[in-house]
């Protein structure tokens, strides 16, 4: 999976899960200032990535995650390791 | 010039009550609790006379304020929280309103910080009493759902802090969350204050004009059912934070202007 394509699921699950204004839905949005996605919220949208990055995903990952392309970096990453793996 | 003695007294006063409270506190974890701790084994017990004897305290603290002439109160409702496993979910103005609303529980749990479990003053109590620790989101919503199905009722204030003096809100989800992922009825209590005392950076020496009048109003349970019908627990959750919200900011419906 691109990064864009990671994007655009993220996307998806933000509008799904949480109904957040697709508007709102940028790279640089913050998910707690501008999103107002909370650490609760962040363990449910880890369940929706875990098909696609497996066991590793941990909710500690989004700590030091502050915006939605940080999210996307993270789980890129990720999946990278796991191709390795 | 009565006034003004009134005023002095209850400055003297409010000291003295919080004086009584901090060494009431300490007295207990040295004597009581360690005692209690020793002498029953069985957790669940414990707990239960741990929990009764905060109880006591917090109601024999409330008199003390009242007979001081600090405060006067009217509750309505409070036999609605005799029931186990009630999820109570209030509004926050004062930093009394858990003392109030503990006074009234008789197996109530609490989310406490932390830091409040290793601290000499208050490990005994907390730990005593088995009151669950905030340190992980994840796994508290879970620890308080446990805790309520045990038949423990737990008092969260969504507000996560003393309400701003300017009146507005901001609640938090995880009491939410509890509901709807417990599927658990809230328990919806109203707390007002007037004159407003005690908030969030007012010091405890800044006395009102007249003493504080708390009207404390237990409301009937509200099923979750309603809230989850449509879309996922997070979308749920946040419906019922924002209902939440408004019932805390919606006038009292009933006796608000009496005062006992």
């Amino acid at each position: 999976m691109t990064k864009e394509e990671l994007f655009h699921r993220l996307s998806t699950v933000l509008q799904d899960t949480f109904e957040i204004d697709p508007e709102l839905i940028r790279p640089e949005a913050r998910l707690r200032e501008d999103l107002d996605i909370d650490s609760i919220d962040a363990v449910d949208l880890i369940v929706q990535f875990r098909p696609y990055v497996g066991k590793r995903l941990q909710p500690d990952v989004f700590k030091s995650v502050r915006t939605l392309q940080d999210v996307v970096d993270a789980l890129h990453g990720l999946m990278q390791e796991s191709v390795e793996a | 010039m009565r006034e003004r003695l009134n005023h002095l007294w209850r400055i003297v006063a409010t000291g003295l009550a919080f004086t009584a409270f901090g060494l009431g506190g300490v007295l207990f974890a040295l004597t009581v609790f360690p005692i209690l701790t020793l002498s029953i084994r069985d957790t669940v017990r414990r707990r239960r006379i741990a929990r009764r004897i905060v109880q006591t305290s917090f109601a024999a603290f409330v008199q003390l304020m009242f007979r001081l002439g600090l405060l006067n109160y009217t509750i309505s409702g409070h036999e609605k929280l005799a029931r186990p496993g009630l999820l109570v979910l209030a509004n926050h103005p004062t930093l009394i309103d858990v003392v109030f609303l503990i006074s009234l529980l008789p197996n109530a749990d609490c989310v406490v910080k932390s830091s409040l479990a290793r601290n000499p003053f208050t490990r005994g109590p907390v730990r005593a009493a088995g009151y669950i620790c905030n340190d992980t989101s994840e796994g508290m919503i879970e620890d308080c759902i446990v805790s309520l199905k045990s038949g423990s009722s737990l008092v969260i204030f969504p507000e996560g802090t003393r309400t701003a003096l300017d009146g507005s809100m901001k609640l938090q989800r995880g009491a939410a969350n509890i509901a709807i992922r417990g599927r658990i009825p809230v328990t919806p209590v109203l707390i007002r204050c007037a004159p407003r005392s005690l908030a969030k950076g007012t010091p405890w020496w800044k006395v009102p004009a007249r003493p504080m009048s708390f009207t404390i109003e237990v409301l009937d349970d509200m099923p979750v059912d309603p809230f989850i019908s449509a879309g996922s627990d997070a979308l749920a959750a946040r419906k019922l934070t924002r209902f939440l919200h408004d019932l805390f900011l919606s006038p009292s419906s009933s006796h608000a202007n009496s005062a006992t």
